[in-house]
């Protein structure tokens, strides 16, 4: 199950949070999506331990705990997308579709002319699609 | 072969080096076992590694044992071939002989069968007794070791050396080091070989019933232990991997149950680093092994491996990799495993890699690895505290632990432990249940500073008190629906524990309190949270056998202290590595828990460094949660300034994050400390609160020197109005940054409302710029504030960290210094000379207000004003307008005219106050003047016309307009006027009549434009002259009156003739010199033109005006005594710079005596007058020449001169002095002009081609 996601500025600022778990526990989420930008610098960061991930988008595994797994993706413009799950096993392939179209929403939120660029995205159609991008991928993965 | 196990590990134990096998046949150890073993370790041996490549091994260690030594004698064939690593790797056989015959008949015998066995490697040392003066003996063992060489030494190898024990060669011990390396690694390339051929052999049956992992185990393992013997380190590390590998792939194949193990006491510790910690013998079960134990075991020798490689960064990082996946191994076997022994170990494992590694860590690793290694760290700790925390959380430590976003985020997404019964209550444990409770209720959940209330985030995965139940009603049955009934399952078990209040339930304390309650308590019925955690408790005391950790978990100081521990460890180490923000995040841990304790000041530290991250990258949601507890320390410390910059940045934080209650209490907070006695007032920086910017639209317009109103927007992010006791901003100029800034202030009290308010800021006079907005400072109460913060012009901007991308726009521009308004004389022409005219000035303001203007007026020498007019203004628009319509649009612009404005103003001390009227249109402004000249005009020839002088009509009229708002801006002017005669005269002589008459014309001139009317003209004559017919002096025809338009011209002509009989008796009486023409005239004139009638004469009366005009008549020449005519020139060009002889001639015209003027004899005097800018006079210009008296006799006068200037020039002209001008006739008169040409080209520089 996707317990969050979140988009993250170039300055490591909080674009966009939405968690989908029913407890009202988000700051916890804020508090492992913060922490996860660590990993995130240190594979920017160190080119050379990561050559192979970072010539593609998608980051990878950056937080494997027991309890969570957390997943990044990064933006040609440094626009970081994060994805904590609680499902410990979930496919290479789908966490990538996911971000891909979870990219492509944020992309069409950005575009919004009345966006200011690296505010915190408030757009309802946005908060929608995620859902949807969010729904989709739990039912992909059950089924 | 698994029985071989315990013998395998014996060996294993014994055996740590190589063994060097020696075969003393002739008794020589004891005198060369020193020499010998000093070789030892082996200080560099090549040898092969797996895969034949050459390795270097320094020190490589080993052991001489000799062939007869029970180690080697008492093994079985079977063992040897097993346990062959342990088996000798060289044989040095030890010789000695003198005698060839006997080493012919008796050594190589012996000596082929101890080297017949083909598996050994084996070298022969002769040791060579004899002395080095004993020529013989030396010349023998020289010959018998010549003989050996011969015999074992193959054309391949040479397996011979010679020690001569009296005199060693350094030869030797190179020859024979390398003899027992080149022996070792033959051996270990062989049995390399061997075993792989072996393990080959064995891997292909593994999918076959027969494959035993032991046997495949002792194989594997034996090739290890030979290369760890061998110091190959890697290829053993190698194939431990492989081993572990090959047994993680056994135990996964599904199809026999074994047993797990990890049920034994002392098994709650990790026995990462002791592969030693159980026999093998012990965990083998079946033909495999027990997996708790032997990956364990694995991952030990694979730790050593990596420690004698030193590589203690690859320690951790596989360390941290299998304690992460053991664990997860040990959550599938939790059922069968002891409570919470999952947790115990990974405690204990990850405290084991940590205390091995840093120890072992040298610090001199390339930083990326460094950080690594410290990354690594602190996620053993982190793992670490997490594992602790769960199990405090199980003793009921729960309540005590900080409930913040780190904790929660471990602790509430990590399962719960899952036993296959949740252990039950023991017995006599009422008092622990009753100091369970009691820490439960004592516990007070500390209250937020500012009266925040938050739901606590949750530090269980779910109810603890559900689960354990849950767990336990497996063995009872109808219990689930009573729990679920009476708990409200919140996901806040604590919490719901604390809800669960003896008023609302008093029936089920009555139940389950009370001195009976272990006796009550069944398996039916639900246990409290307390006995859940008392349960628990004495589960792990069962599980835990760390002494150290058991007092970690003993008492809640024992267990904070331990909490401390691992929270800094993580911490530290995190800040060591690229993951800063874990490292603060702890931090806060660390803080809180300090908090706690009252280390105020550490936590404010702490507590001080999240704030900064968080809010560094815009988390404010993380932000909202540390900041209360930053501020609550630093009001604790008193630290004012921190506390204040604490509650503006809560309030500056985004809406929604706190309740409205909560702002208006930072806001009341931020006035208490603002209106208290400081005893340092503290600046304060609210630019995340108070922002401002200019008003939107364009910039305020300020001319040069004026001073202006600025308003100013500024946003107020305080939830209530809040007043401030002074505002002021500063400017900055944009052109030029050197003059520093200024500030502008507004000292009125302002109160500032949420949201948007509008200040207006008095400017005064700024230097020309454009000027942006800078700080904004105030005061509230005794707190000075300052803002750096420009709002867009919408809500305020929280994301202080974007500031710098806005734009500054100015929102004052000063002008620079231009013209505001302009005076300029109303007429360019002329005015009257000595009558009251008046004068107009336009006064044209552009684009600027005159209001409240003062008009200085100054007027020069020889003008006045007459200050008892008053003053005429008008618009000048209007007048314009009404010249150009004046014919049919006076009524229109009538109305368009103010009824009210004033139009005549007075004069005061020479100034004029402009009216409020005229402070935005051009208006003409007309006073009185009376220009002064005592002159009397006189009239030219008509011949040489002489125009008067413009400079004596020019009168100057100096103008000062100070103006604007407070009369700071001054214009000051000097305006010359022109004033004039109303006409010039030119007279002429029109025909001198035989009679004597002549006939005077006087052509009068008009020079202003109006139009003078004449309406009579007399002449006074001078002596000499007399009107003709003795009139009165009028002109010869009368018909007065005479209009003269503007600039033109009339004639009048009178009549005149010389009187002569006036001559004589003129001679002794002063007599009138000049004629004077007297004119009465009018004029009409309007004063936009130029010249009119005066203002003292009422428009349209009949006074007359009087001008009076001087004559000069001179007596024609009616005696002429001498003639001078001009000597046409001889060349016909004249040329700058050529001398010409310029000739008059004289000619006397009456005898002297004749002429009763002459004084003179026989010459005349001369002189020549000529412009020194044009001619140049060579020789005299004045001087006598001779003439005799005689009429008709003649002088020719030649003076040399030279044209300085080309053009038509006036010649020189030659005077005569002593003559009076009547006598002197000229005849041919010279000529006016003359004309000069340039000078001709000078070649002196041309050089010709």
């Amino acid at each position: 199950m996707i317990a969050s996601v979140a988009v993250v500025g170039h300055q490591n600022n909080p674009l966009y949070l939405q968690s989908f778990t029913n407890a009202n526990d988000a700051l916890k989420l804020h508090h492992i999506v913060h922490c996860s930008l660590d990993v995130i610098d240190e594979r920017v960061n160190n080119p050379k331990r990561s050559v192979s991930t970072l010539n593609e988008s998608y980051l990878g595994l950056l937080y494997p705990t027991e309890s969570y797994k957390v997943y990044g993706y990064l933006s040609n413009t440094k626009a970081k997308f994060l994805v904590v799950t609680t499902d410990l096993d979930v496919k290479d392939a789908d966490i990538r579709s996911f971000f891909r179209r979870f990219h492509a929403a944020y992309v069409d939120a950005v575009s919004n002319p009345f966006h200011v660029p690296e505010k915190k995205i408030v757009s309802r159609t946005f908060a929608q699609r995620v859902s949807g991008i969010v729904k989709a991928f739990a039912a992909g993965t059950n089924g | 072969m698994a029985n071989y196990l315990a013998q395998f590990q014996a060996i294993k134990n014994t055996s740590d080096r190589l063994v060097v096998a020696v075969e003393d046949v002739s008794d020589l150890w004891p005198s060369v076992k020193e020499g010998l073993e000093k070789r030892l370790p082996l200080k560099k041996a090549s040898l092969n590694n797996k895969t034949r490549n050459p390795v270097y091994v320094e020190n490589l260690q080993a052991e001489f044992i000799l062939t007869t030594d029970s180690r080697l004698r008492s093994r079985f064939p079977q063992e040897q071939y097993l346990f062959w690593f342990r088996e000798p790797y060289a044989t040095i056989v030890l010789v000695s002989c003198e005698d060839l015959d006997e080493f012919k008949t008796i050594l190589k015998p012996r000596l082929k069968l101890i080297v017949q066995n083909e598996e050994r490697e084996w070298f022969i040392v002769f040791v060579s007794k004899a002395h080095p003066n004993n020529d013989q003996a030396t010349k023998n063992a020289k010959k018998v070791y010549a003989r050996l060489e011969v015999d074992f030494n193959t054309r391949k190898r040479e397996r011979c050396c010679k020690l001569d024990l009296n005199g060693v060669d350094a030869s030797f011990w190179e020859d024979f080091d390398f003899k027992i390396v080149e022996s070792i690694r033959n051996t270990l390339d062989r049995r390399a070989q061997f075993y792989e051929e072996e393990i080959r052999k064995m891997s292909e049956q593994r999918l076959m019933p027969v494959w035993n992992f032991c046997n495949f185990f002792i194989l594997k393992e034996s090739l290890a232990f030979m290369f760890e013997m061998a110091h190959l380190h890697e290829d053993s590390l190698r194939e431990y991997d492989e081993l572990e590998l090959c047994y993680i792939e056994t135990v996964s194949t599904p199809g026999k149950q074994r047993d797990f193990g990890g049920l034994e006491h002392g098994d709650d510790q990790a026995a990462l680093l002791k592969p030693g910690f159980k026999p093998l013998s012990q965990i083998v079960q079946d033909d495999s092994f027990r997996e708790f134990e032997f990956r364990q075991y694995l991952f030990a020798r694979q730790v050593k491996l990596l420690f004698r490689l030193g590589r203690p960064l690859e320690v951790v990082m596989r360390g941290y990799s299998f304690i992460i996946s053991f664990s997860k191994t040990l959550a599938l076997h939790e059922n069968t495993l002891p409570f919470c022994l999952r947790e115990v170990w990974v405690i204990s494992a990850c405290l084991a890699i940590i205390s091995s590694t840093s120890s072992t860590y040298d610090g001199l690793a390339a930083p990326d690895n460094e950080k690594e290694f410290y990354r690594l760290h602190g996620d053993l700790y982190s793992l670490c505290r997490i594992k602790f925390m769960r199990l405090a959380y199980l003793i009921g430590y729960g309540v005590e632990i900080e409930k913040s976003p780190v904790n929660s985020a471990s602790l509430s997404m990590l399962p719960w432990p899952k036993p296959s019964i949740w252990p039950a209550v023991p017995e006599d444990a009422s008092a622990k249940v009753l100091a369970k409770e009691k820490l439960i209720l004592q516990a007070n959940p500390r209250m937020k500073h500012f009266n925040i209330q938050r739901k606590q985030l949750p530090l269980e995965p779910s109810s603890l008190l559900r689960e354990a139940n849950r767990r336990r009603a497996s063995l009872s049955v109808g219990n689930l629906s009573e729990l679920i009934d009476y708990r409200q399952i919140d996901g806040s078990g604590i919490d719901g524990h604390q809800k669960f209040s003896p008023s609302t339930t008093n029936s089920m304390s009555r139940t389950y309190s009370g001195p009976n309650l272990e006796s009550s308590l069944s398996l039916d019925r639900p246990m409290r949270i307390s006995e859940v955690h008392v349960a628990a408790e004495h589960a792990l005391e069962n599980t835990v056998t760390d002494p150290d950790l058991l007092k970690s978990l003993s008492s809640l100081e024992e267990f904070e202290q331990k909490y401390m521990e691992l929270t800094k460890g993580a911490a530290d180490n995190y800040h060591h590595s690229w993951w800063k923000r874990h490292g603060v995040a702890l931090d806060g841990e660390i803080a809180a828990l300090c908090f706690k304790h009252g280390n105020y000041d550490l936590a404010a530290k702490s507590y001080e460094k999240v704030c900064a991250l968080y809010a560094g990258e815009g988390w404010q949601d993380l932000l909202a949660e540390v900041l209360p507890n930053l501020a609550e320390c630093q009001k604790i410390l008193n630290d004012q300034a921190g506390y204040l910059s604490s509650c503006v940045r809560l309030l500056s934080l985004e809406d929604g994050l706190f309740l409205a209650k909560e702002r208006q209490a930072f806001q009341l907070e931020v006035v208490r400390l603002a209106h208290s006695e400081m005893k340092h007032p503290v600046p304060l920086d609210v630019s995340s609160l108070i922002t401002f910017s200019g008003n939107p639209g364009p910039p305020l317009q300020l001319c040069d020197g004026d001073p202006g109103t600025l308003p100013v927007t500024v946003w107020s992010g305080f939830p209530d109005d809040i007043t401030l006791e002074s505002l002021s901003l500063t400017l900055t100029n944009t052109l030029n940054t050197d003059e520093g800034v200024k500030t502008i202030k507004s000292s009125d009290a302002h109160i500032l409302k949420p949201g948007r308010n509008v200040i207006k800021l008095d400017v005064p006079p700024q230097k020309p710029g454009s000027y942006v907005l800078g700080v904004l400072t105030g005061q509230i109460g005794n707190l000075r504030f300052r803002s750096h913060n420009f709002s867009k012009g919408g809500p305020q901007d929280n994301d202080d960290f974007m500031s710098y991308e806005k734009p500054t726009r100015p929102v004052l521009k000063v002008l620079k210094p231009r013209t505001l308004v302009d005076i300029s004389a109303a007429v360019s022409s002329a005015l009257l000379m000595n009558e009251l005219q008046w004068l107009g000035l336009i006064v044209k303001p552009i684009d600027y207000s005159l209001k409240g203007s003062l008009l200085s007026i100054d007027t020069g020498p020889g003008l006045m004003i007459d200050e008892s007019h008053t003053i005429d203004i008008n618009e000048y628009a209007k007048t314009m307008e009404d010249k150009v319509h004046a014919h049919d649009s006076n009524t229109i612009t009538e109305n368009n005219t103010h009824p009210l404005e004033p139009k005549q103003l007075y004069i005061e001390n020479g100034k004029i106050a402009l009216p409020d009227w005229a402070s935005d249109t051009s208006t003409t402004l007309w006073f009185p003047v009376h220009a002064i000249d005592d002159r009397m005009a006189r009239a030219a020839s008509a011949d040489s016309p002489h125009r008067q002088n413009m400079v004596d009509g020019m009168r100057t009229i100096a103008l000062k307009l100070e103006f604007g708002a407070f009369r700071n801006q001054i214009f000051e002017r000097t305006i010359a006027v022109h004033f004039t005669d109303p006409f010039y005269v030119t007279t002429r002589v029109a025909n001198k009549c035989n009679d004597g008459t002549l006939l005077l014309q006087a052509t009068i001139h008009s020079q202003v434009k109006a139009t003078l009317c004449l309406y009579d003209a007399w002449l006074d004559l001078q002596a000499g002259f007399v009107h003709v017919r003795k009139e009165n002096g009028r002109p010869v025809s009368s018909f007065f009156p005479l209009v003269i338009s503007p600039s033109s011209t009339a004639g009048i002509l009178f009549s005149i003739c010389i009187d002569n009989m006036a001559i004589a008796a003129d001679q002794n009486e002063v007599v009138q010199a000049e004629s004077i023409l007297n004119v009465m005239y009018g004029i009409s004139g309007d004063r936009s033109n130029g010249a009119h009638s005066p203002t003292s004469l009422k428009l349209g009366s009949s006074d007359k005006l009087f001008f009076k005009v001087a004559i000069a008549l001179q007596r024609p020449i009616l005696d002429p005594c001498i003639a001078v005519g001009f000597v046409p020139f001889s060349s016909n060009c004249l040329r700058v710079g050529q001398l010409i002889n310029m000739k008059w001639r004289v000619e006397r015209l009456k005898d002297l005596e004749a002429s009763p003027s002459s004084s003179c004899k026989d010459e005349v005097l001369y002189e020549v007058d000529a412009n020194p800018e044009i001619w140049m006079i060579a020789g005299r210009t004045m001087g006598h020449a001779l003439l005799s008296n005689a009429r008709g006799s003649r002088t020719e006068i030649t003076v040399t001169c030279m044209p300085l200037v080309s053009g038509h020039v006036r010649p020189p002209q030659l005077g005569l002095p002593a003559m009076d001008d009547a006598n002197i006739s000229c005849n041919p008169p010279g000529p006016h002009l003359v004309c000069v040409l340039p000078p001709t080209l000078s070649s002196s520089y041309c050089i010709p081609a």
